[in-house]
C-alpha cells in the first residue's frame, strides 16, 4: 500500500506492540545473560566483575562436560532412532492400507501431550516395584530382567531416550508421509513394470526423491534434542549419580539451587551459542536452507 | 501381464506383515497412555495385583483424591486463563504486526521480519536463567499474569511467521478498492485482512493454545505460588510430593489429558498441519 503520513503512523502503531514484547521478553534477556556470564552473583547481594572465570571454571568442570556428553546422547538417539522409525512407519502407511488415517492419529498423538504427562506417565511404568514393564516381565516369568530402570546408573540414561524417541517418532512420520504423497506414481509404477522389486524402488528412487525431507528432520532432530529439559527434569533430574544430566539441567540446577547467577548465565551464554552454532554448521554441511 | 499378476501375489502376502507391524506401532504408542488411563480407575488394592487387566470394579476414589490433594480445580482454572488469554493476545498482536509486514512497503520491514524470525532459533531453555532474573526486577514473579509475557514473546515469531506468508498472498488490489471506498487502516485489518486469513489464523490458534497448555519450563522458574500454577507444574510437585501414591497420581494425569485429546480429536487435521509447519519452519 501507498504510503502517507497518516499510514506511517498506522504502521509503528500497529508494530509497535509485537516489537516490544518481542525485544523486552525475548531478545533483552538474552543480551543481559551476556553481561552477568562475566560476573559473580547470587541474585541478592552487589555484583563483582570477574572477567571470563565463570567460563573458565565451566570448562574445568567435569560434571558439566558429562552433561555435554549426555546431550550428545539425546542427539545420537533422536537422529538413529527417531528418523529411521519414523521412515519405516511412513514408508508402510504410504499403501492402501486400511484405516490408515487410525494409525496416523494414534501415531502423532504423543506428540500433541504435555511433556510433563509423557514423563510421569514413563516413571509409572519404569517404576521398579509396580511399573508396567516389570510386571510384564514377571508375568511371562523373567523376573531376572527386571530392573530398577530410573534408579540404576547402568539403565536410567537407556530409559530416557526410550521416552525421548517414543514422544516424537510421531512427528517425523507426519513429515515423511506429507513428502512421500508428492512421490509421483507413475515413477513407481515404471519402476515395477521394469521388474524392480519393492526393495529397489523404496531405496532407488523412493528414498531420494525425499532426501530433502529426510535432512530437514534430521536437522530438526538435532536442534529439538539440545532443548531436551522438561522430559529429564521430570523423570530423573539428571539423576542418579548425574547419569542423565543434559546441559539445560545442569544450568537449571547449578543457577537455582546454589543460588549462582553469574554462573548459569555464563552456562546460558554457552549453550546459546552452541545451539546456534551446530545448527548453523549442520545447515551448511547438509546445504539445506532451514529459514 | 503375467509380470503384473506375480508383482500383485507378492504385494499380498506382505499384507499380513505390514498391519502386524503398524499394529505392533500402534500399540507401543498408544498403550503407556491407556494403561495409565485404566489402572487409574482401579484400588491400590487391585493395581497391585492386576496391573495388566481391565478393572474388576470402576473405583473413583482415585479422581477425587487426586482432585482433593492436586487442586486440579486451581490448576485448571490458572492453565486455562493462561493459555486462553496468551493465545488470543499473541494471535491479535501477531496479526496486527503481521499485517503491516506483508502489507506495507517500507523501509525497515524486510529487517523487522528478520529479525521477529530470528526468534524461532532462540534456545528457549537458554533464557530461563535471565527471564527469572529480568521478571525478578520488574516484580513479576509469581503474578497472574506472569506467565502471559514470555509466552507471548516467544511465540509471535512462529505466528508472525506463518501469517505473513499467508497475508503476502494476497492480491494487491484488496485495500486499493477499499480505500476508495473510505476505509481506514485498522477498518481494513478487522473487516477484509482478518476475515480472509481465517485458515491461517486457525493453524496460528491451534499451534500457540497447545504450545501454551502444555508449557513447564517457565512455569517452573517464574511461578512458585501454588494457587498460581499450571497444570504441568501442578502435575509435577503433586508427583514429585505423593510419589508412592500411584492411583491418584493416574487419575490426575488422566483427567490432565482429557481436555487435550477432545481437542486434538476434533482438529486433528489443524493441529497436524499447525505443528508440523511449526517444527518445519521453527
Amino acid at each position: 500500500m501507498k504510503l502517507t503520513k497518516t499510514s506511517k503512523v498506522a504502521i509503528v502503531l500497529g508494530i509497535l506492540p509485537a516489537f516490544i514484547l518481542y525485544v523486552v521478553f525475548a531478545i533483552y534477556p538474552i543480551l543481559q545473560s551476556f553481561y552477568y556470564s562475566v560476573m559473580e552473583w547470587n541474585g541478592f547481594n552487589e555484583m563483582t566483575f570477574i572477567g571470563l572465570d565463570n567460563f573458565k571454571k565451566l570448562f574445568s568442570d567435569p560434571l558439566f562436560w558429562n552433561s555435554v556428553k549426555n546431550n550428545i546422547y539425546v542427539v545420537l538417539a533422536s537422529v538413529l532412532g527417531q528418523v529411521p522409525i519414523a521412515l519405516f512407519i511412513a514408508l508402510l502407511l504410504n499403501r492402501k492400507i486400511r484405516g490408515a488415517k487410525l494409525f496416523r492419529t494414534i501415531g502423532f498423538l504423543p506428540v500433541v501431550l504435555s511433556t510433563v504427562v509423557i514423563s510421569l506417565t514413563w516413571s509409572l511404568i519404569y517404576n521398579s516395584r509396580n511399573g508396567l514393564i516389570n510386571e510384564v516381565l514377571r508375568t511371562v516369568g523373567l523376573d531376572s530382567l527386571a530392573q530398577n530402570w530410573l534408579g540404576d546408573t547402568k539403565w536410567t540414561m537407556i530409559a530416557v531416550l526410550v521416552v525421548v524417541i517414543w514422544q516424537f517418532v510421531g512427528l517425523y512420520m507426519i513429515i515423511f508421509l506429507a513428502a512421500l504423497q508428492n512421490v509421483p506414481g507413475e515413477v513407481l509404477e515404471a519402476a515395477k513394470m521394469d521388474g524392480a522389486s519393492e526393495w529397489a524402488t523404496t531405496w532407488k528412487i523412493t528414498v531420494p526423491m525425499i532426501w530433502d525431507t529426510i535432512l530437514v528432520a534430521v536437522i530438526l532432530c538435532i536442534s529439538g534434542s539440545l532443548k531436551t529439559f522438561d522430559l529429564i527434569y521430570v523423570m530423573t533430574n539428571g539423576g542418579p549419580a548425574h547419569s542423565t544430566d543434559v546441559m539445560a539441567l545442569y544450568m537449571f540446577n547449578e543457577t537455582f539451587s546454589k543460588l549462582q547467577y553469574g554462573y548459569g548465565s555464563a552456562v546460558s551464554v554457552f549453550i546459546f551459542f552452541f545451539s546456534l552454532i551446530l545448527i548453523a554448521v549442520v545447515n551448511k554441511v547438509l546445504g539445506k536452507k532451514m529459514i | 501381464m503375467e509380470k503384473t499378476n506375480k508383482i500383485s501375489k507378492q504385494k499380498s502376502s506382505k499384507k499380513p506383515l505390514i498391519y502386524l507391524a503398524l499394529i505392533f506401532f500402534a500399540i507401543i504408542n498408544a498403550y503407556p497412555i491407556l494403561w495409565m488411563a485404566i489402572n487409574a480407575f482401579k484400588s491400590d488394592k487391585e493395581f497391585a495385583v492386576n496391573q495388566l487387566g481391565f478393572p474388576k470394579e470402576f473405583v473413583f476414589d482415585n479422581f477425587a483424591n487426586a482432585w482433593e490433594i492436586a487442586n486440579l480445580g486451581v490448576l485448571f482454572k490458572n492453565s486455562i486463563f493462561v493459555t486462553v488469554t496468551a493465545t488470543a493476545l499473541t494471535v491479535f498482536i501477531g496479526a496486527l504486526a503481521s499485517y503491516f509486514l506483508s502489507r506495507f512497503d517500507f523501509k525497515l520491514s524486510k529487517w523487522l521480519y528478520g529479525f521477529f524470525v530470528f526468534g524461532l532459533l532462540i534456545p528457549i531453555h537458554a533464557t530461563l536463567v535471565p527471564m527469572f532474573i529480568l521478571m525478578k526486577n520488574l516484580g513479576l514473579l509469581n503474578t497472574p499474569i506472569t506467565l502471559l509475557f514470555p509466552y507471548i514473546a516467544f511465540h509471535l515469531p512462529i505466528t508472525i511467521f506463518i501469517l505473513t506468508s499467508f497475508m503476502k498472498a494476497f492480491p494487491k488490489d484488496i485495500e486499493e478498492s477499499a480505500v476508495m471506498d473510505g476505509c481506514g487502516i485498522f477498518r481494513i485489518f478487522w473487516s477484509i485482512i482478518l476475515p480472509m486469513s481465517r485458515p491461517a489464523l486457525a493453524t496460528v490458534m491451534i499451534l500457540n493454545f497447545i504450545y501454551n497448555w502444555n508449557e513447564f519450563s517457565f512455569a517452573l522458574v517464574l511461578i512458585n505460588d501454588p494457587e498460581l500454577q499450571t497444570l504441568p507444574l501442578g502435575l509435577a510437585k503433586f508427583a514429585g510430593q505423593f510419589t508412592t501414591d500411584y492411583g491418584a497420581q493416574m487419575a490426575g494425569l488422566t483427567m490432565s489429558l482429557i481436555p487435550i485429546v477432545i481437542f486434538y480429536i476434533i482438529f486433528e487435521k489443524n493441529i497436524v498441519k499447525g505443528m508440523t509447519a511449526g517444527a518445519v519452519k521453527g
